[in-house]
């Protein structure tokens, strides 16, 4: 009879737990409404480790331009930004200098040793002097061309198609010399795989010439000649590598020869040794807004890391989180 | 009978002989209208605009017809022909072969063409897609956008009052004419594919 006494009220309180349950199962709603069942969620690759932080975000600067496509900063650290017809000029403290009315739309920029802005179009480049004086216009030769990215030193101008998936060096009278970057299994020279108009190119410390293979990638360095100097590639959906069918989208040099690199996708900033392993990073996921892409590049002499954001129209500026 | 009951009377025979004339006439002109109307205008048709398309997963739950008449296009002339689709494997891919594990497609509806090294075509399997749009949001954020969600006019019943219009969260649906069926973002853009 004791036993009954305990099991009774055992019982009880699972009878009324049962009821409960069907109640809730029946009369609740455990469905949110605008849940997406198909859902396509990159929230767990965009996390990133504090300690893997490197730099801090000093500076915006809002440029009003729309379409912002292209930044540059010529030796004395002015800088340069352009996009949908505009062209303007800040000091290295981002106080507003000059504007002016490009009337195409830029797609890139290098500015020379020698103090001239070149601006790259889709099929033409604009060259003015520093002061933002229009001195001369070039077509380019290619059927298709859509230039996305410029580096230029005291001989050449590397202009980066594409359309065509492929460099062009020209001198600096707009004199057609090479091509860069076609495919020769002989040469070890696999080809560019530019599945959407991301198609960087930097200079690096001893004046070799760095191009983004962003479908396969990979950063390759070549002679001015079109010989394969060496390349570095890293395939991963972790923030060690880039992910996507067209990353990194942008690039740019350090002093000591790191890469900076930006990618869309996984909206990101980060840096890369010379032989491409991961060191930091510059700027987090969350520190764009969803969907921002074109983030492109320029390291200042004072290696601080210079970023457009065509989403919010801004020149963003990061130093290293010790200084 | 007198004559002012006589004159009443013919003037209420007057009268509805005067308004049955009236009431065909304007039924003749009002049918008339209709005909020459009917004739001239085209029919209107449910479209979803991918430039407004956020791509929620309500044109796979909210249709009314099963699976959705929202499918997903492909504009072959956008497309970069990537090994590494966002569209078609999910972030998550170990390796890039047509193993379902690697596939984002929840009913496996894109099938992976080998074009030549390192190019591959990505074609929809209309019978397969239900419009999720998630190939769509992977293409968009990694690609170029090639993929696009659209009504699909063999499938689509038309109704007055549209399930997925009404609950789009970006009012991406609209009435179109259907000498212009399709909104298709790209070269393509605003022709039949």
């Amino acid at each position: 009879m004791k036993g009954n006494k305990i099991i009774i009220p055992i019982a009880i309180v699972l009878l009324l737990a049962i009821t409960g349950f069907m109640a809730m199962d029946f009369f609740g709603v455990f469905e949110k409404p605008n849940e997406n069942p198909y859902e396509y969620n990159l929230d767990t690759f965009k996390d990133v480790k504090p300690q893997d932080i490197s730099h801090k975000e000093i500076q915006q600067i809002f440029t009003q331009i729309e379409a912002l496509r292209a930044i540059a900063i010529d030796k004395d650290d002015y800088i340069y930004v352009s996009g949908a017809d505009k062209l303007i000029k800040y000091d290295k403290s981002g106080q507003f200098l000059h504007e002016i009315e490009t009337g195409f739309d830029a797609f890139c920029m290098a500015i020379s040793e020698q103090g001239k802005l070149y601006l790259g179009s889709r099929k033409e480049i604009q060259i003015y002097t520093l002061s933002l004086e229009l001195i001369d216009t070039w077509k380019i030769h290619a059927e298709n061309a859509i230039l996305t990215s410029l580096a230029v030193n005291e001989q050449n101008i590397y202009l980066a198609d594409a359309g065509n998936k492929i460099i062009f060096r020209y001198d600096l009278n707009g004199e057609f010399q090479n091509e860069i970057g076609r495919k020769d299994p002989s040469q070890g020279i696999d080809g560019f795989v530019i599945p959407s108009p991301y198609f960087d190119v930097a200079l690096g410390r001893d004046g070799e010439l760095w191009a983004v293979n962003s479908g396969r990638h990979q950063l390759e360095s070549y002679q001015e000649d079109g010989r394969l100097i060496s390349s570095w590639k890293k395939s991963s959906m972790g923030v060690d590598g880039f992910s996507g069918c067209c990353n990194p989208s942008h690039i740019a040099i350090l002093s000591n020869g790191s890469f900076v690199t930006s990618e869309k996708g996984i909206e990101r900033i980060k840096i890369t040794s010379p032989t491409g392993e991961f060191l930091s990073v510059v700027a987090p996921p969350k520190s764009f807004d969803l969907g921002t892409k074109g983030i492109d590049l320029a390291v200042d002499s004072k290696d601080r890391i210079l970023a457009i954001d065509p989403k919010r129209k801004q020149i963003r500026i990061f130093t290293k989180l010790e200084e | 009978m007198s004559k002012d009951e006589k004159n009443k009377d013919l003037s209420r025979r007057d009268f509805l002989q005067k308004g049955f004339r009236l009431t065909a006439a304007l039924s003749l002109g009002g049918l008339g209208i209709f005909l020459a109307k009917d004739a001239s205008s085209e029919d209107m048709l449910w479209q979803l605009d991918p430039a407004k398309c956020v791509q929620c997963g309500r044109c796979a739950t909210h249709c009314v017809v099963t699976p959705s008449a929202v499918k997903c296009l492909h504009v072959f002339d956008m497309c970069g022909y990537c090994d590494l689709c966002g569209g078609y494997f999910r972030p998550e891919a170990k390796q890039l072969h047509t193993g379902a594990e690697n596939q984002l497609c929840p009913t496996g509806a894109i099938k992976r063409n080998f074009v030549e090294d390192p190019f591959f075509q990505y074609e929809i399997i209309d019978e397969l897609c239900i419009g999720c749009g998630k190939c769509v949001a992977g293409c968009d954020a990694f690609g170029n956008g090639s993929l696009q969600l659209q009504v699909s006019h063999d499938i689509c019943v038309n109704c007055n009052q549209c399930a997925i219009a009404t609950n789009c969260p970006a009012d991406a649906f609209e009435r179109v004419p259907s000498s212009k069926k399709n909104i298709s973002k790209g070269f393509s853009g605003g022709e039949d594919v």
